[in-house]
């Protein structure tokens, strides 16, 4: 007989507040019928409002690890992206959010993790040690994450650089990124609005990059930053109408 | 449904005709009363530091939600109280399937939520058939459910574990709720309940003063010889008295048998505890979870009430018998 192999959650012996804000979170049965039922609805409200509209599904990977990187100008983004997911794929699927919003105050932290499933991402000591910690859960947990690499939402609706923070999480292993454009949430939901007007939100999404090879150093988490930007700018002109 | 029935599930105006319901409701308000008195003598007199300070009110705050929880349902009648023990068994699955790794297989849990929930059905329908049917049946829908993965690595864990935790937070847990069929459940619940806190303090405090010799030091370092056997003399008086009060001119109600209970109460009591002691250190951890301070999780609290619960049931069921004369099946028809 195999010795028994006993992994208590990873979250053990967080209190409960604590556990919503941490990237140890392991989400059991009630919580995981919860992200179905909130991702079912946010689905609904992007088809009937928004008629959400995905092209290139087909590139996704069957399964995790993969991190989908997209263009970031509106609190709509991440749940447009959850949402485009199949839901064999939400299972696993984490938005990277940024703490000082999503989990700054108790409400908004179960919202984000109970609803959302997401994780925090503190931007004024995002270290290399959080990003590590990112890092191998995405590798050990078959994770899925949807990352938005400029770091903050457009104020315009113009894209800006990625940053290098990408490479960081999968500079040197198998893990694939998707690229993704989003477009129509700039309109829908700007960073300046409260409540969301009925525009149209186009998701395209491209061939996965690998980047096993690449070095885990600087210059190899830039050069994956801008290989991805390059990728999401591409699929945003082939997206427009000519 | 009749009107027994009725004011069994929901009836709350005959709450205190039982003089053993007054006597520890009174009881517990008034330790809830002194308490805080108490803690601020002890701690000017220790002169105890800042941190024990917090730790004692944290655990007085905690203590008077966890009363409540208890309390408040027995008081309104039998339905809350079984949809409250259906409550415990829940919360204490989730943090036994939590530190073991159970919660990642989901259709062994997803079993089990359903077994708990049928064993809370049987409980309020007063169908007593169901009720010990349930165990079996939950057991092979486990080892049937282990099958779904196709993955015979690891079968044994997976269904040893669902089965371990069925049996004690659902199936064991579950016979006190299924004492509320009976008519005169509040003093019955009140008593087991309030013997097994005490019986823990008892231990608690024999331990410090008599305790020398250790008892199970690979298990819980903590608990001495002198704790055990000082519990047991404490408790089981007390149960004595309460349950004579309780079964008052029954079979049950002879010295012998009274005694009997209330060794039972303070012996498998205190297995619980070492059960749950057992359970964390062969995972290597201190508490269950970090749900109520100053406490630990429900588990840590609640660990001497599992075994409790099908023991006394048993017992009483043997000499008197549960929910004798209540109607049956009160909602299935």
């Amino acid at each position: 007989m195999e010795p028994w192999k006993l992994q208590p959650a990873r979250d053990t012996g967080l209190t409960p507040s604590e556990r919503l804000r941490s990237i140890r979170r392991e989400s059991g049965l009630l919580e995981r019928l919860a992200h179905h039922l909130s991702f079912s609805i946010l689905r609904m409200y992007l088809a009937t409002a928004h008629r959400l509209q995905i092209i290139g599904r087909h590139h996704l990977p069957a399964h995790g690890p993969f991190i989908l990187a997209a263009n970031h100008c509106s609190h709509l983004d991440a749940v447009t992206l959850v949402a485009a997911f199949r839901p064999r794929h939400r299972e696993r699927a984490f938005p990277i959010a940024a703490g000082d919003v999503f989990f700054q105050t108790k409400a908004v932290s179960v919202f984000s993790a109970i609803g959302l499933n997401a994780l925090p991402m503190w931007r004024k000591n995002c270290g290399p040690h959080a990003l590590a910690d990112l890092r191998r859960k995405l590798e050990e947990e078959k994770c899925i994450y949807v990352i938005f690499p400029e770091g903050s939402r457009s104020r315009d609706g113009r894209m800006a650089s990625f940053k290098h923070g990408l490479g960081m999480l999968v500079a040197g292993t198998r893990v694939p990124v998707v690229p993704a454009f989003i477009a129509g949430t700039f309109e829908a939901l700007p960073p300046h609005r409260k409540i969301p007007r009925p525009a149209r939100i186009k998701i395209v999404i491209g061939a996965p990059l690998d980047f096993a090879t690449t070095p885990n150093n600087r210059e190899g988490w830039s050069q994956i930053a801008q290989s991805v930007e390059s990728s999401v700018s591409d699929l945003g002109n082939q997206s427009r109408p000519v | 449904m009749s009107q027994v029935t009725r004011e069994r599930l929901f009836g709350f105006r005959h709450v205190f005709d039982d003089r053993v319901t007054v006597v520890l409701t009174l009881t517990a308000l008034i330790l809830f009363l002194l308490t805080p008195v108490l803690i601020l003598i002890v701690t000017r007199v220790a002169n105890s530091s800042s941190d024990k300070r917090k730790e004692l009110w944290d655990r007085y705050r905690s203590w008077i939600w966890l009363a409540l929880f208890i309390l408040v349902p027995i008081l309104a009648g039998a339905f809350w109280t079984i949809v409250a023990v259906a409550a415990l068994s829940f919360l204490c699955y989730r943090e036994y399937a939590r530190i073991t790794g159970l919660f990642r297989e989901r259709t062994i849990s997803l079993i089990v939520v359903i077994g708990i929930l049928l064993i809370t059905f049987s409980a309020l329908d007063n169908w007593y058939r169901l009720f010990v049917a349930l165990f079996p049946l939950t057991v092979a829908l486990i080892a049937t459910g282990g099958l779904i993965a196709d993955q015979p690595k690891g079968y044994i864990q997976r269904v040893g574990l669902g089965v371990l935790g069925f049996a004690l937070f659902g199936s064991a847990l579950g016979h006190l709720g299924y004492m509320a069929n009976d008519w005169n459940y509040r003093p019955i619940l009140l008593l087991i309940i309030f013997a097994v806190e005490l019986n823990d303090i008892f231990a608690y405090i024999c331990g410090h003063l008599f305790g020398h010799r250790k008892f199970i030091p690979n298990t819980s370092p903590n608990k001495t010889v002198g704790g055990a056997l000082g519990a047991i003399v404490m408790t089981t008086p007390l149960v004595a008295l309460g349950a004579h009060f309780v079964w008052f001119n029954t079979v049950l109600d002879t010295p012998v048998c009274l005694l009997g209970l209330g060794i039972i109460v303070s012996i498998v009591g205190q297995f619980g505890d070492l059960m749950l002691s057992s359970i964390k250190r062969d995972l290597g951890l201190k508490d269950t979870a970090k749900l109520i301070p100053g406490h630990g999780g429900i588990l840590d609290r609640f660990d001497s009430l599992i075994l409790v619960a099908p023991a006394v049931f048993h017992y009483v069921n043997y000499f008197v018998g549960f929910a004798v004369g209540q109607p049956e099946h009160v909602f299935s028809g």
